[in-house]
C-alpha cells in the first residue's frame, strides 16, 4: 500500500501528464505500467480521481486488456510462442524443455510463459526473456541468457 | 498551372536534393533493422557496423526488405551504383564486409523480390524510414501534393475508380467510406489508421510501419483530407515499439516541413496527427473495440449501426482505415487510378501484402499481385516447405478463418471468402504447415485462440468458443462420439450468428473448414 506522499506524487505527474479526459485512460494507464512494471491497485485509484472515472470502471478496463497487468511480475518473465509459424517451427517442444530447466516462478525468479503470438512468425520459433525477443530462438540461447541475468 | 502544393513540393524536394550531394561520392551501407531482425542480431550488427564506417562510407539503417529467411541483412552500394548484398551477417562478419565494399557478393541467395510486385512495399529496406529526404527523393508526398490541389470529392471519385479495398480483412470499397464520413452532417469528422495488427501469422503493418513509415502517413493524409477529416489518430499494437518509434519520427519531421499542421503544403488545409498505441488483445483491432480503447472504455466492441462513419470516435463520423490501404492510396493519386486498377484479377484490384510463415524455407513478407495463387506464394515465393517435406496444409487469414488443405493449392487470393467453408483472405496471413504438424492440433489452436481472446461481451461468444475446444478435446483425446461433431457445427453456428464483431462472427471458420476439409479424420476421431 502506497503511502500518502507517493499518492500525492502520482497526481501531481498524472496532472502534468495527461489532460482530465476519459479517452486519457488508457495513456495514464500504460504509463503506470512502464513506471511500476505493474498496475498497483493504489495507482488505479489515482488514476480514476484525476480523470473522474470510478475505480470500479478503472479496474474493468485495466483487467480487459492483455498487456496491463495487476499483479506483480515475477523478477524475469520468459515468453515462449506457440501460435501456429512458431509450432511448425517446434516451439511447443522449446516450451516445454524451457519450463523443465529454466522455470523457477515458484521462487519468484523466472516465469515461464505461454503467448498466443509475438508477430514475428518468419523468425520462428520466437521468445521473449522480459523485453527483449529473440528470434530463431532455441533452449540453449534462453539458458545462456539466464545465466547472464541471474545466477541459475 | 502548378498549384501552391506542388510549389511547396518541390521546394522541399529541391532543399532534399541540395542534401543529398554531401552523400553522393561515398558508398552506402544499408542495414535492415526491423523488430524481427532485431530479435536475431540486426541491432548489433548496425552499432558494429556504425563504429567501423570509414570516412569514404556512410550507414544507413532502414526497415527490412522482407527476405526475413536471410536476415540481418545488409547491403552495400558503391558510388558507381555496384551492389553487393550481405546476408545472414553477424557482428563478426562485418570486418568483411566494410573491406570487401564494391567486391562480389559474401553469400548472394535469389533475388528476394522476383515474383513480387511491390507497390505499397517498394522502398522498404532501401530507403532511410527515418529521413524525409529519401522519401521525397523517391517521389514521396507527390500523391498528396496531387490530391491538395483536386476537390475532395475528385479525390475521393479517384480512389474509388481504382478499386481500392479495405486491407485489414474486411474489404470494404475505400472510396465508399471515405464518402459516406464525409456526406454525414457533423461540425468534426476522425481518420484512425488502424495499425493495431493484433492477428497471429500478421506482421505486414509492423514491415510496413518499420519501414516506409512516410508512405502511410501520406495515404493518411490524402485520407483526411477527402473524407473532410482535421485529426488523424494512428492506432499502433502495444508491442510495436520500434514501429511506433519510427512513426513518430515521421510525424515530427513532416510536421517540421509544413506537411502535417496548420496549412498543409501551402493549401489551406489543416491536420493533426496523434499517437496511440493499443493495449493487447486481438479484439482491438476490431473497429468499434478500438474507438472504445481510445474513448478509455472496457476493449469491448459496439453494436453496428451506426456504423463508424456516422457516430465513431466521440460520437462523430470516422474513417478507421488499415495501414496497408492508406499506403496504396499514394500511387492512386500520384499515378492515377486506372495505373492502379492494371494490377491484380478481375475480382480486386492492386496488390495484397502477404505476411508468409510456417515451415518454409524462405518465410517473410511479400506482396503480390491480387489473384495469385497459394501455390505460387508458398512454392514460389516461400521457397516450398523446409526439407522438401510434405506439405499438410495452409492456414490462412488467422483464426478467423480455416485452413485448406493441399488440393486447395490453385486458389487465387480475393477479398472475402477463398472457400465457402469459411476460410477467407483476411489481413494476408499465410502459414504454411508440413507433414509433422497435426492439422486437427492446428485447427483446436485456432479455436482456443479464439476462445482465450472473446471479450466476453455477447454471451454466445464468451461461452461458446471454450465449448468448441472442449468438443475438440474429446475428439483429440480419442473420447469424442458422433455427437461432438453435431456440437461442433451447432456452436459454429450459433456463435456465428449472434456475436456483435468479427471474432465470434468468424470464429466458426476453423472448425467449418476442418469439418470441411478433414471430416474423415474428425469423423475416424469421433467413433471413438
Amino acid at each position: 500500500m502506497a503511502d500518502r506522499t507517493q499518492r500525492n506524487e502520482l497526481r501531481a505527474t498524472l496532472r502534468e501528464r495527461f489532460p482530465r479526459e476519459r479517452s486519457q485512460l488508457l495513456p495514464a494507464l500504460q504509463y503506470i505500467q512502464d513506471e511500476h512494471g505493474y498496475l498497483p491497485g493504489w495507482a488505479m485509484e489515482v488514476a480514476g480521481w484525476h480523470l473522474g472515472i470510478p475505480s470500479s470502471e478503472v479496474y474493468g478496463a485495466a483487467t480487459s486488456y492483455t498487456e496491463l497487468s495487476t499483479s506483480e511480475p515475477a523478477s524475469h518473465v520468459i515468453k515462449i510462442c506457440t501460435g501456429l509459424g512458431c509450432r511448425a517451427n517446434g516451439s511447443l517442444e522449446l516450451l516445454e524443455r524451457t519450463k523443465q530447466e529454466l522455470d523457477s516462478a515458484d521462487d519468484g525468479n523466472v516465469a515461464v510463459e505461454e503467448v498466443p503470438c509475438g508477430y514475428m512468425c518468419a523468425v520462428a520459433p520466437v521468445a521473449k526473456w522480459d523485453h527483449d525477443w529473440i528470434g530463431r530462438a532455441t533452449i540453449d540461447d534462453l539458458k545462456a541468457i539466464a545465466r547472464e541475468a541471474t545466477s541459475i | 498551372m502548378t498549384s501552391h502544393a506542388q510549389r511547396a513540393l518541390d521546394a522541399l524536394k529541391a532543399s532534399a536534393t541540395q542534401r543529398a550531394v554531401a552523400h553522393s561520392d561515398m558508398t552506402r551501407i544499408v542495414v535492415q533493422v526491423g523488430h524481427c531482425s532485431a530479435a536475431v542480431g540486426a541491432d548489433q550488427v548496425a552499432k558494429a557496423l556504425a563504429s567501423q564506417v570509414p570516412d569514404s562510407s556512410y550507414i544507413v539503417t532502414t526497415g527490412c526488405d522482407g527476405a526475413c529467411y536471410d536476415a540481418p541483412r545488409v547491403v552495400v552500394t558503391s558510388p558507381d551504383g555496384a551492389r553487393s548484398t550481405f546476408s545472414g551477417v553477424k557482428t563478426e562478419h562485418v570486418g568483411r564486409i566494410l573491406g570487401s565494399s564494391g567486391l562480389p557478393t559474401q553469400y548472394e541467395s535469389a533475388d528476394p523480390y522476383v515474383g513480387q510486385h511491390r507497390i505499397v512495399l517498394d522502398g522498404c529496406g532501401e530507403i532511410d524510414p527515418t529521413s524525409l529526404d529519401e522519401y521525397l527523393l523517391a517521389g514521396g508526398y507527390s500523391g498528396l501534393a496531387s490530391a491538395l490541389a483536386k476537390p475532395q470529392e475528385k479525390v475521393i471519385d479517384e480512389v474509388k475508380a481504382s478499386g481500392l479495398r479495405g486491407r485489414g480483412g474486411a474489404y470494404f470499397p475505400a472510396g465508399m467510406k471515405w464518402e459516406s464520413a464525409r456526406k454525414f452532417p457533423s461540425p468534426d469528422r476522425y481518420l484512425v489508421v488502424n495499425c493495431e495488427e493484433g492477428e497471429p501469422g500478421i506482421f505486414k503493418d509492423r514491415h510496413l510501419m518499420e519501414g516506409m513509415p512516410h508512405r502511410i502517413i501520406e495515404g493518411a493524409l490524402i485520407a483526411a483530407y477527402a473524407a473532410g477529416v482535421h485529426s488523424i489518430y494512428i492506432y499502433i499494437n502495444a508491442e510495436a515499439d520500434l514501429s511506433t518509434e519510427r512513426m513518430k519520427q515521421a510525424v515530427d519531421q513532416a510536421a517540421r516541413a509544413g506537411i502535417i499542421g496548420e496549412d498543409v503544403l501551402g493549401s489551406g488545409y489543416n491536420v493533426s496527427v496523434t499517437l496511440r498505441r493499443g493495449a493487447g488483445g486481438y479484439v482491438c483491432g476490431e473497429e468499434t473495440t478500438l474507438l472504445n480503447t481510445m474513448e478509455g472504455d472496457r476493449r469491448e466492441p459496439r453494436l453496428r449501426p451506426p456504423f463508424p462513419t456516422e457516430a465513431g470516435l466521440f460520437g462523430r463520423p470516422t474513417v478507421i482505415n488499415n495501414a496497408e490501404t492508406l499506403a496504396s492510396v499514394p500511387v492512386i493519386m500520384a499515378h492515377g487510378a486506372a495505373a492502379f486498377a492494371e494490377t491484380g484479377s478481375e475480382k480486386a484490384t492492386g496488390t495484397k501484402v502477404i505476411s508468409l510463415s510456417g515451415a518454409l524455407e524462405r518465410p517473410g513478407v511479400v506482396e503480390v499481385p491480387m489473384g495469385t495463387t497459394l501455390r505460387e506464394i508458398v512454392f514460389g515465393l516461400g521457397g516450398g516447405i523446409i526439407g522438401g517435406k510434405a506439405i499438410a496444409g495452409v492456414a490462412v487469414g488467422g483464426p478467423s478463418s480455416g485452413i485448406l488443405p493441399d488440393s486447395m493449392l490453385e486458389t487465387a487470393i480475393a477479398p472475402g471468402m477463398l472457400h465457402e467453408s469459411g476460410v477467407m483472405l483476411g489481413a494476408g496471413g499465410v502459414i504454411a504447415l508440413d507433414e509433422n504438424v497435426d492439422v486437427l492440433e492446428a485447427v483446436r489452436s485456432l479455436a482456443k485462440y479464439n476462445a482465450d481472446e472473446s471479450c466476453g461481451k455477447c454471451t454466445p461468444c464468451r461461452e461458446g468458443t471454450p465449448r468448441m475446444v472442449d468438443a475438440l478435446d474429446r475428439l483429440l483425446s480419442g473420447a469424442g462420439s458422433p455427437g461432438d461433431l453435431d456440437e461442433l457445427r451447432g456452436l459454429a453456428e450459433v456463435v456465428g450468428a449472434a456475436s456483435l464483431c468479427g471474432l465470434g462472427q468468424a470464429a466458426g471458420g476453423p472448425i467449418n473448414s476442418a469439418l470441411h476439409f478433414f471430416g474423415d479424420e474428425l469423423a475416424a476421431l469421433a467413433k471413438g
